[in-house]
């Protein structure tokens, strides 16, 4: 092979793994972020909330609240009616329980939500169980339940305790709660807790919380605010709706909107995400792309200096019966054969440069499991062969149909 | 051979190139030059014909005219039953691949194929399969007495053993008609008589029609006709 063919193809080499390369950090920044964000809570999960400026409206005292709608059990009931829907649970938080283990005070947080539904959420345990419909004081500890903030000076530590969430499983645990009676004084409520299973991270709320049956939660604020929950006047403060999969997020979101609750969902931020990333990709690849342009001049000057070199031949060929496509064809293939062996090239090197990159980034970012920042897809990889291929195949074809044109006495008589 | 031409022509031989009136300007800046000036000339199958004249008397304008490698500017080609002078690029070189073969006093092969590779690229453009390209190339060089040197490039070969691998690309698709232009005008007098008698013994055994341009009255004695050229036309056509 020619030096100058071989130059012409690091060009491309170099065009192709550009792109590759640079829409590869596109993507695995979109992959490592839609990760992330994909592990806090479930994205086939909605949280329904409701709608903030009707609270305001019943806080300022008009008393007409009827016009906006409360999430109360009846509204769980409509959104249990819409399509693809699995399960619809109201969530009722309790703060300010403590529980002791192995001689260690632990500040926890409640998460009430209803147990007949619970089969159906996307909450899994990592060991244990969840607990059945009618487990009164059955918990799943979230994972981080043990793990508590300590402050010492200026720094803050994260200390973990000798026990794990997975060692309590099968135990009660006994759960205190204080409140301020009419008096002044203080009383403690005991609550024993059955452990049956500990909560797969969500990246979310639940890590830090104890799931627990609604009815529980809800009895026991009613001790602690000595108050009545009046639901069906006034709602529950968040409800979360379960879906089939990802497919049907948007169309239930939008039927929830359109019953006037807010709704948040991890798609939303992925959607819209989605098209931040795609404008980075296509920025990125158009880097690539005049990497790449700059090869097609390349080969387009290669091929016609090939030309210019190859006259006499070009010459005898015709006259010995080469027709014109013949020629023109010889040429192109080898046009094409250039982009395609720059691409295959190309490829290896960025797929090695890909892996190169997460182990730098790695090594400097930390984090278990490896960092994706550069991300090839198998389709990434089809787009740049025949990407490759196609700048090869278009640059031959001006010089190839030159060379087929060729008056073949003319050619024959140079030299 | 005593037949007129209008005995020819109504077909009691049949003459297989008919050149009529044939003219072929060049320009040169905004002049017109005539270097053919109306050529009248019939050419049986199977007979070696010798075209000579000083230099500039437009031999090689004539044979590539001849061959299709450039237009006439006026006046008809019949090849067998083909229109020469009005076919396109495109079937002449389908004309070429399958009729004619040329010889060339520079030789004209590729620098960097082997005398078999350089043999065989005539069959490529006619679509021939590999094995069967090979198989006929080495037939090929065997009739020009050259297998043994079948791996060598050009370069490492004489100026005599070229002209001999030429030859054998011009007969691989065993066309009817082979065109030379000084086929010997780069060799000593003892390889041209040696190429010359090669020559002859093909056009004996395959009855192919040449038409050789020639500057060595030598070469004559194995032709059956010979044509003396001067200033675009014909001066003397004799038959031997
Ligand atoms: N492409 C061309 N453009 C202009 N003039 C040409 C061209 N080809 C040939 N000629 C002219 O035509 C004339 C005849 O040339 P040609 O090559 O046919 O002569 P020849 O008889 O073969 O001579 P020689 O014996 O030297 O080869 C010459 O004067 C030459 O300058
Ligand atoms: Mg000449």
């Amino acid at each position: 092979m020619k030096f100058r063919t071989i130059l012409t193809i690091i060009g491309v080499v170099i065009g192709t793994s550009s792109i590759i390369v640079m829409v590869s950090i596109g993507n695995g920044a979109q992959k490592s972020i839609t990760d992330e964000l994909s592990g806090i809570g479930s994205v086939t999960t909605l949280q329904v909330y409701q709608d903030l400026s009707s609270m305001g409206m019943t806080s300022m005292g008009s008393g007409k609240t009827e016009d906006k709608p409360i999430l109360n059990d009846d509204a769980i009931k409509d959104m249990k009616k819409i399509d693809g829907v699995v399960a619809v649970t109201p969530v009722v938080n309790l703060s300010g329980g403590e529980i002791e283990v192995d001689r260690e005070q632990y500040g926890v947080s409640l998460m009430g939500v209803d147990y007949g539904v619970l089969e159906d959420m996307r909450y899994e345990t990592t060991s244990g169980k969840k607990p059945g419909a009618n487990d009164e004081n059955s918990v799943i500890l979230g994972k981080d339940i043990l793990t508590s903030l300590t402050y010492t000076g200026a720094s803050t530590q994260l200390t973990e305790s000798e026990v794990k969430p997975e060692d309590l499983i099968g135990q009660n645990i006994s759960m205190t709660i204080k409140r301020t009676n009419a008096n002044g004084e203080e009383e403690i409520k005991t609550q024993k807790l059955k452990v049956t299973g500990v909560l797969e991270s969500t990246g979310g709320n639940e890590d830090y919380s104890v799931i627990a049956n609604y009815n529980l939660v809800t009895e026991l604020n009613e001790w602690q605010t000595g108050k009545k929950a009046n639901v069906k006047k006034q709602g529950y403060t968040q409800a979360l709706v379960t879906v089939e999969d990802s497919t049907v997020v948007n169309a239930v979101t939008t039927e929830v909107e359109a019953m006037e609750f807010t709704v948040f969902s991890m798609q939303q931020i992925l959607d819209s995400m989605g098209s931040v990333f795609q404008m980075l990709q296509i920025l990125l690849g158009g880097i690539g792309g005049v990497a790449l342009l700059v090869a097609c001049i390349g080969i387009v000057n290669t091929m016609t200096m090939s030309i210019y070199e190859r006259t006499k031949e070009i010459g005898i060929m015709k006259v010995i019966g080469a027709s014109i496509s013949d020629i023109r064809n010889m040429f192109i293939a080898e046009s094409t054969m250039i982009g395609l062996i720059g691409g295959l090239v190309g490829i290896v090197i960025s797929l090695v440069l890909s892996v190169l990159i997460n182990l730098i980034a790695g090594f400097f970012i930390g984090g278990e499991g490896g960092v994706t920042i550069s991300f090839i897809t198998p389709g990434l990889v089809i787009f740049a062969l025949v990407f490759s291929a196609l700048v090869g195949l278009l640059s031959g074809v001006r010089p190839a149909i030159k060379a087929a044109n060729l008056s073949s006495l003319d050619a024959i008589r140079s030299e | 051979m005593v037949e007129t031409r209008e005995q020819k022509e109504r077909g009691s031989i049949k003459i297989f190139i008919q050149v009529r009136d044939l003219h072929k300007d060049f320009k040169l800046g905004k002049e017109d030059i005539n270097i053919l000036k109306g050529i009248n000339l019939d050419i049986e199958q199977g007979e070696m014909v010798a075209l000579l004249g000083p230099s500039g008397s437009g031999k090689s304008t004539f044979l590539n005219v001849l061959g299709g490698l450039v237009p006439p500017t006026s006046g008809d080609i019949m090849i067998r039953d083909y229109h020469i002078s009005e076919m396109l690029e495109n079937e002449l070189c389908l004309f070429r691949r399958e009729h004619l073969g040329f010889i060339f006093q520079s030789y004209n092969l590729i620098s960097t194929m082997t005398a078999m590779e350089n043999v065989a690229l005539a069959l490529t453009f006619a679509g021939v399969k590999k094995e069967i390209r090979k198989k006929r190339a080495i037939e090929a060089l065997e009739v020009v007495g050259l297998v043994d040197r079948m791996g060598h490039k050009p370069s490492e070969l004489s100026g005599g053993q070229q002209q001999r691998v030429s030859i054998a690309r011009a007969l691989v698709n065993h066309p009817e008609i082979i065109l030379a232009d000084e086929p010997t005008g780069n060799l000593d007098s003892k390889t041209s008589a040696d190429i010359m008698e090669m020559i002859y013994r093909l056009n004996r055994e395959e009855n192919q029609t040449f038409v050789i341009v020639t500057h060595d009255p030598d070469t004559t004695k194995y032709c059956t006709k010979v044509i003396h050229m001067q200033d675009g036309l014909i001066e003397s056509e004799v038959n031997q």
